[in-house]
């Protein structure tokens, strides 16, 4: 069956990180993308996956996210990602799976100030 | 020498009559030299007949020795023509007396003794200066002084030379050679008269001499041409306006599959037209005026076209691009003749039409896993593309050979063809054709089937006869072929009328057989997988037990029909004594796995359900189960319950993980979304589940749903606000009703096609008479 893919996936490096902004749906057809960009681009020593722009985000793309970051963190890099759109908030939130992400204002922001955030809405609710 | 004959009437130009004109005086002709002086008539008469010599299409030393010929004996009693050829060197061509002794001996003379062309003999004189020379009286020692040797010298007094003019055969400003003549003692020495006169004739046989060249040089070039013209890869040839082929070079002769080019010349126009059959590229027949050729003769534009000939006789097929031109008269400037170039792109244009074929059947092959339907459409493209019918066998269940496509170009041939196949299925074990090719795996092609081949094959007299009205020349059987065996085989047939079949048409055929046997084999692998998920999701959806005093529904919809099945699933389960557990639930992903880890999340949460009936521990039981579960990374969303009546009313501990809030739906139209949101299980250390605790009152509903019910809030889904606007109207309802209202909703909503499945779960105080 051919599998609409409607991910587009803009990859771009900052001083101390790799950058891939996610540009359409993040869903069952689309999430091998991510994982394909992943393996695909040098690391920095951190990866941020700016999600500004994704439109959509099902289950599939959820388990995709959070299967760059264990990625990300066995390397021992840092991972975050950026603020998604409201529904991709809302699921985020509906699974609290936003308590386990570091959420950055923008993809090149410096990490330290929202990381503590993170944590500390995850140790919060914990 | 002097001999007189009576002058004939008419004479052909150029025949020696011996005579002396006419017109010289009277009876006896003039048959002295003093009488040849005395009139000059003869000489215009001499002129008239040197013209239509000259005009004569002989070849140049014929007519030379004509030229020579009529001289004699009016003007000369030796005449001698001699050329400088193209290395310098003078040459006699034409020598001519009465006594033909003299001629021959004048030639052998020549031939041994070659005029030196820088020396002192008057010929070599008058070539080199262009001025004619007359030499009234010749004695010996003149003779001697320029002849080429003693011998020379002696054959020219013994022979009498008395008088000599020479005359330069010139033409556009080049002396090509001389002309001699002589007069032997015993007649007139020359005059000036007569040196004009042999300078007229001179001139024009100059004149002839170089027309003659120049149409040497013509064929020479016309040779060299026509050289190389036979030699072009690319095919030429010639139409006049009659529309007759005049000239076709050897590529021509081939690409037209014609037996020489006199065929071709020799063949009427439009004969060698019906030899083919003429289409354009969209299979249309062409006709003779639709030919670049014929337009230009028409006056009208002529761009290059692109014609797909086929030789009728032999069913051989050439794609040819024909670019036409007009040779204009360069005299008049109308079109005499229209050459064209007709380039044989057939390599080019079958491998395009070949990669276009593919790229169609490919497209409808992957368009749908509905192979019965694509291989229909499959066979008519092959049909149109490479012969006249296509026919497509699948090996059924049970060994035998059914027959799933079929077309015919022809609509009447098609009910034929299909007649047959109904009538002479073949056996599966028979070693030829189909069941032949799908045992081997081996593709075949078979050219020019004679009728005894066909009478091998049939079966008996009326199948026989039946393949004999439906016609097969040429015929192709490829293997659909899947990795491992074949499935069945494609059968093409190009009958008389047709192409014939090619070993490009076979590789054509076996890419086709592959690409479908691959598109069967994965259509019949997705089906089946497909309904294996279905089965077991079916079987993981569990019927409801009756639970004293609640009333409690579901309903399950799967995705659409091109979807995988989903992870979607419910259960109510007694946890011992009057506790209940309701549980909905979504697992990420979609087939046969998805399915497997449902049944594990299920079958989890009874286990707990059975010792330790409390939501949030639940959760974290299935947590740890998707943890170590050996399917890889799996994510589960869930909604769990316990419920325990009492009373008109019910207590109920809710706990979420990742999953949508429940809606409690009335008294009346108020809606609330209840549970704390927990962290969605399976991925991420540690989850956070909480419980909360509510009481469900009589006219209550609680709706629980997965998110196939709004669908993650894609932009044409149910969203969440919609479905308690909607669970708000229809909470009074019944409850499969009600439920029945949310799904068909949703499925609306999503176009009849939903990406995810839809689960509804729903609890309610039953009312007394309410046994659902």
């Amino acid at each position: 069956m051919a599998a609409p893919n409607h991910l587009q996936i803009n990859a771009r490096r900052g001083s101390d990180r790799l950058i891939l902004e996610l540009v359409g749906e993040l869903d069952l057809f689309s999430s091998s993308t991510l994982a394909d960009a992943i393996d695909l681009h040098e690391r920095a020593g951190m990866l941020v996956l700016d999600i500004t722009r994704v439109s959509f985000i099902d289950s599939t793309g959820l388990k995709a996210i959070f299967s760059a970051r264990r990625e990300a963190q066995a390397r021992g890099e840092q991972f975050a990602v950026t603020r998604g759109s409201p529904q991709v908030q809302r699921l985020l939130s509906l699974t609290l799976l936003d308590e386990h992400l570091v959420t950055l204002p923008a993809a090149d922001a410096a990490e330290s100030v929202t990381a503590e955030d993170g944590a500390a809405a995850g140790s919060d609710r914990a | 020498m002097s001999s007189v004959e009576t002058h004939r009437q008419p004479r052909e130009p150029g025949e020696w009559t011996g005579a002396r004109p006419a017109a010289a005086s009277g009876a006896d002709a003039g048959g002295t030299p003093r009488a040849r002086a005395e009139s000059r008539d003869w000489a215009v008469a001499l002129l008239v007949e040197t013209g239509a010599v000259l005009s004569s299409s002989l070849d140049l030393a014929t007519t030379m020795d004509r030229v020579a010929r009529l001289t004699i004996p009016a003007l000369a009693d030796l005449c001698v023509i001699d050329l400088l050829d193209d290395s310098g060197t003078i040459a006699e061509i034409a020598a001519a007396s009465a006594d033909p002794a003299l001629a021959h001996g004048l030639e052998a003379m020549r031939a041994r003794f070659p005029l030196d062309p820088g020396g002192p003999h008057p010929v070599a004189r008058v070539i080199r200066s262009g001025e004619a020379e007359l030499r009234a009286e010749m004695h010996a020692d003149l003779l001697r002084s320029f002849a080429q040797g003693s011998e020379h010298a002696r054959f020219m007094i013994e022979n009498g030379y008395r008088s000599a003019v020479v005359a330069p055969l010139t033409a556009r400003g080049r002396t090509l050679g001389a002309l001699s003549a002589l007069r032997l003692t015993g007649s007139e020495p020359y005059t000036a008269d007569d040196l004009a006169l042999a300078c007229e004739i001179a001139r024009r046989a100059a004149l002839a001499i170089d027309n003659a060249q120049l149409y040497a040089d013509l064929r020479a070039v016309e040779g060299r041409l026509e050289a190389v013209l036979e030699n072009l890869a690319e095919a030429i040839t010639v139409i006049d306006a009659q529309g007759r082929t005049v000239f076709a070079n050897q590529a021509a002769v081939d690409l037209l599959g014609l037996g020489s080019a006199e065929d071709l010349a020799e063949a009427k126009p439009g004969e060698i037209m019906a030899r083919f059959r003429v289409l354009d590229e969209a299979g249309r027949e062409l006709g003779l005026s639709d030919m670049p050729a014929r337009r230009i003769f028409n006056g009208e534009d002529a761009p290059p076209l692109l014609v797909r000939n086929i030789v009728r006789a032999t069913g051989e097929e050439r794609w040819v691009v024909v670019r036409a031109s007009a040779i204009r008269d360069p005299a008049t400037g109308a079109i005499a003749f229209v050459a064209n170039v007709l380039e044989n792109v057939t390599d080019v244009k079958r491998a395009q039409l070949a990669e276009a074929f593919m790229a169609r059947t490919s497209r409808v092959l992957a368009s749908s896993m509905d192979y019965g339907t694509t291989l229909k459409t499959v066979a008519r493209e092959a049909a149109t593309y490479l012969a006249d019918w296509c026919a497509v066998d699948l090996v059924g269940e049970r060994g035998a050979i059914e027959r799933v496509a079929v077309h015919h170009n022809d609509p009447e041939k098609l009910a034929l063809a299909e007649r047959i196949d109904r009538l002479h299925r073949p056996s599966p074990s028979a070693q030829t054709g189909v069941p032949d090719v799908i045992r081997t795996g081996k593709a075949v092609l078979f050219n020019d089937i004679a009728p005894e081949d066909l009478a091998r094959y049939a079966r008996n007299d009326e199948h026989l006869r039946l393949l004999t009205e439906l016609g097969a020349r040429d015929v192709i059987i490829v293997p659909l072929a899947a990795p491992t065996h074949a499935l069945g085989a494609i059968t093409l047939v190009s009958s008389h009328e047709g192409r014939r079949l090619t070993e490009g048409d076979l590789d054509v055929a076996i890419r086709l057989g592959r690409r479908s046997g691959t598109a069967v084999e994965s259509a019949r692998l997705y089906t089946e997988r497909t309904r294996i998920a279905r089965t077991l999701q079916r079987a993981l959806l569990p019927s409801l037990p009756d639970v004293p005093g609640l009333s409690i529904a579901a309903s399950y919809r799967p995705a659409g029909e091109l979807n995988e099945v989903g992870g979607d699933f419910y259960d109510v389960v007694g946890c011992g004594g009057e506790r209940w557990m309701l549980v909905i639930g979504d697992v990420c992903g979609k087939g046969a796995e998805a399915a497997a880890v449902t049944a594990l999340a299920r079958y989890t949460l009874r286990a707990v359900a059975m010792f330790d009936p409390q939501p949030v521990k639940m959760l974290h039981a299935l947590h740890e189960a998707l943890r170590q579960q050996g399917f890889g990374e799996q994510m589960c969303t869930a909604c769990v319950a316990t419920i325990e009546p009492f009373g008109n009313r019910a207590r109920l501990t809710l706990a979420l993980a990742g999953h949508p809030q429940p809606l409690l739906v009335g008294p009346g139209d108020s809606v609330h979304p209840v549970g704390e949101p927990g962290t969605v299980l399976g991925i991420v250390d540690p989850v956070t589940v909480r419980e909360i605790e509510f009481e469900l009152r009589t006219g209550q509903t609680l709706v629980m749903y997965t998110d196939g019910v709004t669908d993650a809030a894609r932009p044409d889904a149910l969203e969440t606000a919609g479905l308690e606007r909607l669970a708000a109207r229809v909470g009074g309802l019944p409850l499969p009703e009600m439920l029945a209202h949310i799904e068909r909703s949703a499925v609306e909503r999503a176009s009849g096609e939903p990406h995810d499945d839809i689960a509804l779960l729903a609890v309610r105080i039953a009312a007394p008479d309410d046994l659902t």
